[in-house]
């Protein structure tokens, strides 16, 4: 149970930097998820947490004491990893009970400790089979059980579900969310997933190219993304973005004309709205192009238009048919745009 | 059951039949000639009249009244002491094996754990050493042995054969340890073990196969050692190899050859035992650096 702090925390590899000022205060029993694209620094932030990768400059603050310098055994997390890391020579009961021994735990309350966990991740059928005996989503529970087994201040979990199928990993999220809320244990989890993260996360926060990008919770983010960056990254499909120009109010770009828009600003802009808040009309839409595709998702169509460079995306319903090539209208109100500076990508707040 | 398609023709099966048991025949016939030969006499063994006197011992029975004699096992086993020589190769080995497997594994692992480029070169002037003859660093060492009064002894020789091996083992113990994931170690050490502690308790039990392997190399290695024990051992601190060799060179003596053929026979027969015991290891072992899981 505590308050983590980064402050400041930098890492570079010589003249790479792969983290670069991350600054975040994570709240007791939050479940923060760190979420970007491969390669953002989001594991490396998460195994300087872990202590499994020094920190260059900075300060990563546990409870009241700077753990920078400490070994990962004594800063007291426990640790999911993507592959599971289970110890093959020993049986599933083994495994859990393996942070006890080391940790010198008095061997009496061992057995009841092992089997709660067990209990919490449903392993009674399995506990005496070694891992090479389960599929992969048992394993995966292993790995949570031997991280719950003891009470950590902070739980860490580096894309623990990247590894199963989608199914499995839908059940496996909601029994990661289901167990957080029930042992109340300040949790960072990274993913690239952004639907993981919009559904397990109190906050979360959005890196690209080792910095932080925005922080909020999955809400803020859905709804007013900071950059064109988040705005592309979250949501399925991604915010829509088609350039072009702002004056007195109205926005003009190859194929999309949108009144109504604030006066204030004005030059190159990038103009954002998300395909499922437009909506396919007859006559007077502010899109009128031609269609460059349609795809069936099942509850819905999703009509594409090349507009510029950009493709964008709306959804209508299931039953609606056009060709492609024609043209299509859709009206898109000035109540859902986002605009962004299309030289710096930032929002322009409305 | 083999379906049509996976069945082979009969001409190719008989073909690959026939070349394994030839291929067998040739493999295992110098091995089985010198077992049954070392019961028989020196006359019968080498004979120059009769190849097949060999085979039945006609001089064998003429002088011992026997088929079989075990003359030469008990002139190589208690007149010229050979068990001194198998105790020595003993002491040499559980040595050798012992601390190369020691050194190799931590280092070993080190190396496999190194994210720095030294280790890269490290391994590969390692190479280059094994890569020299061992008698080239031999004939080096004698001066100086001679002038510190450490040549001779069993313990000059257990440095010398660790200083040879060890390039090699740490280069197979590096191999297996880097086929192991970083996140064993990695939650083992979040689960609170030391560096040291993760490569104790977690590192070493998936390892075996692997330090099986490499110690049974390792080994093999100072067992059949020649250049090394010939040249750096007393006459009363020889090993079974160099011992063997000391009997061919007394061909004078009538018998003695014989001595070294019973005691090739004694030298190879717990290589066949040891082999049995781990070859369930050593497959594992020699197929888990082959194949990344």
């Amino acid at each position: 149970m505590a308050r983590l702090q980064l402050k400041n925390v930098n890492k570079r590899w010589g003249s790479f930097i792969g983290v670069d000022n991350f600054n975040l205060d994570i709240a007791d029993e939050e479940f923060l998820v760190l979420l970007g694209p491969s390669g953002c620094g989001k594991s490396t932030t998460m195994r300087m947490i872990a202590g499994l990768e020094d920190v260059t400059d900075g300060e990563i603050i546990l409870g009241d004491r700077v753990v920078n310098d400490l070994e990962p055994k004594d800063r007291d997390i426990s640790m999911v990893f993507q592959s599971y890391g289970l110890y093959p020579n020993l049986t599933v009961y083994e495994n859990i009970r393996f942070p006890l021994r080391v940790r010198k735990v008095p061997k009496e309350k061992h057995d009841e400790m092992v089997m709660k966990a067990i209990h919490m991740t449903e392993l009674e059928d399995f506990m005496h089979r070694r891992p090479a005996e389960l599929s992969g989503g048992q394993r995966q529970r292993v790995a949570l059980g031997r991280a719950i087994v003891r009470k950590p201040t902070v739980f860490l979990m580096d894309e623990p579900l990247s590894n199963l199928d989608a199914k499995l990993r839908v059940s496996t999220r909601a029994q990661i969310k289901n167990l957080q809320s029930k042992l109340k244990t300040t949790t960072v989890y990274v993913t690239h997933d952004q639907i993981e993260a919009m559904t397990l996360a109190d906050r979360v926060v959005v890196m690209n190219a080792g910095k932080i990008q925005q922080v909020g919770t999955p809400t803020d983010i859905y709804d007013m993304p900071a950059n064109t960056f988040v705005a592309s990254f979250i949501g399925s499909p991604a915010m829509n973005l088609v350039e072009g120009a702002l004056e007195g109010g109205t926005f003009t770009g190859e194929g999309i004309r949108v009144e109504g828009l604030p006066t204030g600003p004005s030059g190159n802009v990038t103009l954002g709205f998300r395909a499922e808040d437009a909506e396919i009309v007859d006559t007077g839409g502010q899109i009128s192009a031609p269609m460059y595709s349609i795809e069936l998702l099942g509850e819905a169509s999703m009509i594409t238009w090349r507009l510029g460079g950009a493709l964008v995306s709306i959804k209508t319903n299931k039953e609606y048919r056009a060709e492609i090539g024609d043209v299509v209208q859709a009206s898109i109100p000035a109540s859902i745009c986002h605009l962004f500076d299309t030289a710096s990508g930032e929002r322009i707040a409305l | 059951m083999s379906s049509k398609a996976t069945r082979q023709p009969p001409t190719i099966r008989i073909m690959a039949t026939s070349f394994l048991v030839i291929w067998l025949l040739v493999a295992a016939f110098p091995f089985l000639w010198t077992l049954w030969g070392s019961f028989k006499v020196e006359g019968d063994f080498f004979s120059k009249a009769n190849w097949a006197n060999a085979l039945f011992g006609t001089l064998t029975q003429a002088e011992t009244g026997g088929s079989f004699t075990g003359a030469g096992y008990e002139g190589a086993w208690v007149q010229e002491e050979f068990w001194r020589a198998a105790l020595n190769t003993t002491i040499v080995c559980v040595f050798v094996v012992t601390v190369s497997l020691t050194c190799g594994t931590l280092g070993g692992y080190a190396l496999a754990r190194s994210t720095h480029r030294y280790a890269f070169w490290f391994l590969l002037f390692a190479l280059m050493f094994r890569a020299m003859p061992p008698i080239t660093l031999v004939s080096g060492y004698l001066l100086p042995f001679f002038e510190w009064n450490l040549w001779g002894h069993l313990y000059t020789t257990v440095i010398v054969l660790v200083a040879i091996n060890q390039p090699f083992t740490l280069w197979m113990l590096h191999s297996f340890f880097k086929n192991i994931p970083k996140d064993l170690d990695e939650s083992a050490m979040v689960d609170g073990c030391t560096r040291f502690q993760a490569f104790r308790h977690v590192i070493i039990p998936v390892m075996w196969p692997g330090v099986i392997t490499t110690g049974l190399f390792s080994f093999l290695l100072a067992y059949n050692d020649f250049a090394v024990t010939t040249m750096l051992l007393s006459k009363e601190n020889q090993t079974m190899i160099p011992k063997i060799a000391s009997f061919l060179g007394t061909t004078q003596t009538k018998g003695n050859v014989m001595f070294a053929v019973s005691a090739v026979v004694s030298a190879t027969a717990p290589l066949f035992v040891m082999v049995m015991f781990f070859q369930r290891q050593i497959v594992s072992g020699l197929t888990a650096g082959a194949v990344k899981g």
